[in-house]
């Protein structure tokens, strides 16, 4: 294994963007600070792999993919209780990674889809 | 004047407009605000302000005929999605006189003008960064008139026939169609959201064929506010007016992506769908919680396109923006609200 490995890179460049964003202002603070974020969702996302996640959620139906197409062909019901139950995982997975301090994170976290 | 140049200094213009801090673009600015007030006017100091994603803001202070005046200059970005500036600016005049609050338009500047395709109105005292006004202990007062403010400036501008916004090239549609505009754009930027296929899906039977009956505002949203201590003050940011249905203006104002955490209080963070309804009701205006539930499941679905195509602007190349491929993340937000508010039928 690299030594750092890639989550340590990363966290370096986080912190490299902190003391950035101090010493600028305006779009560039602005900037440096989205880059920060940016850069702590792919730590993340190094560490809990999303797209697994959704894939074997909605593995029943085939996958992410093929969901969205039984949806668009009308195959699939927007109000099946086992799909909301899916997709419920499945978006929880990537908010994990995208924004875990979003309200909706612990509200549906907190609330399962009752399943047939 | 401006037609008299040659085109290669109009092309100039046009990609690289003047600095209006700059020395010439102040005097720029001089002659433009003495040509639109009919008198002599000294521009003092030009301040650049924060802006929205695609528009750039300037504060003017001013003298003219020895009085202190202040001004908004806001000049559209190059990579801007919404209307033409002078358009905007005359859905604003025509909106202001039906009494909804906005900014007085002063001067409106086409593409190859010096200063580039702008906006010179009035200004406007008010605080526009929602969290402040939402959270700080002074507005409290204001924010709770808030919701009758807004519910008055959307039944004035929605009590307008269609016939009042003659001569002016907007677009819109029925739900259904402006839900297969935003199907389409899904489809062309060919990235699969299942959450957003659920939301579509879902809409598809729901969403009204009527054929549209008013102007709406199009970004009727906290994020959209001037609020003074007494309220609201003015309605910024007209870049995406359309013909559509009263009901698509109040279900943005209750997407989840203009709350700010305040989920509680699902009317932009201030003020919950009942208050909104009485109040829009108060006002001459009428909607029932079925058809303002459709459209705010949509609000949140066209929110979530945005992102798409805001980050898509970044991937394509077209817009390269540390800024825009980070909103394509904010995706999951919304791909969690939609299930929400699918699987539970409230947000």
């Amino acid at each position: 294994m690299s030594h750092p490995t890639a989550p340590q890179l990363l966290e370096a460049v986080g912190l490299f963007l902190k003391e950035a964003e101090a010493a600028l202002t305006g779009r560039l603070a602005f900037h440096a600070r989205v880059a920060a974020n940016v850069v702590a969702i792919v730590v993340r996302e190094l560490a809990q792999d999303p797209d697994a996640a959704e894939a074997r959620a909605l593995s029943p139906w085939g996958g992410g993919a093929a969901v969205c197409r039984a949806l668009r062909e009308g195959r699939l019901d927007p109000q099946d209780p086992e799909l909301l139950a899916a997709l419920r995982e499945a978006v929880l997975a990537r908010l994990a990674v995208d924004n875990p301090r979003y309200a909706t994170f612990e509200r549906l976290k907190a609330r399962p889809v009752i399943a047939r | 004047m401006a037609s008299s140049r040659p085109d290669a200094e109009r092309r100039a213009a046009r990609s690289n407009p003047l600095d209006p801090a700059g020395p010439d673009g102040r005097a720029s600015l001089e002659r433009l605000l003495a040509q639109a007030l009919g008198q002599a006017v000294r521009v003092l100091r030009v301040t650049a302000l924060s802006g929205g994603a695609s528009s750039l803001t300037w504060a003017v202070d001013a003298e003219a005929s020895g009085a202190a005046r202040r001004f908004i200059l806001q000049r559209a970005a190059t990579d801007a999605h919404g209307l033409p500036r002078g358009l905007q600016a005359e859905v604003m005049r025509r909106a202001g006189r039906l009494g909804v609050p906005v900014p007085p338009v002063i001067a409106v500047t086409s593409p190859d003008h010096p200063l580039g395709e702008a906006v010179v109105t009035g200004f406007v005292d008010g605080e526009a960064l929602a969290p402040r006004w939402l959270r700080q202990p002074e507005y409290a007062a204001a924010r709770a008139r808030l919701v009758e403010d807004c519910a008055n400036a959307l039944a004035r501008l929605h009590a307008a026939p269609l016939q009042y916004w003659q001569g002016l090239p907007l677009s819109g549609g029925s739900g259904e169609e402006l839900l297969h505009q935003q199907f389409e754009t899904y489809r062309r930027i060919g990235v699969d959201v299942p959450a957003f296929d659920l939301a579509f899906a879902w809409l598809e039977p729901r969403m009204p064929r009527d054929p549209p009956s008013v102007l709406v505002h199009g970004d009727f949203r906290s994020g959209n506010f001037l609020v003074s201590h007494a309220g609201l003050a003015a309605v910024l940011d007209w870049e995406i007016p359309h013909f559509s249905v009263p009901a698509e203006d109040l279900g943005w104002l209750c997407a989840q992506a203009w709350r700010f955490g305040q989920w509680r209080l699902p009317v932009g963070g201030f003020a919950t769908r009942e208050a909104l309804l009485q109040a829009y009701r108060a006002a001459g205006g009428r909607i029932d919680p079925e058809e303002l539930h459709v459209w705010e499941v949509f609000a949140n679905l066209r929110w979530g396109m945005s992102c798409l195509v805001l980050a898509d602007d970044h991937v394509s190349g077209r817009v390269p923006s540390v800024e825009r491929a980070a909103i394509g993340r904010r995706v999951s937000e919304v791909a969690a609200d939609l299930v929400h508010i699918i699987a539970f039928g409230e947000l």
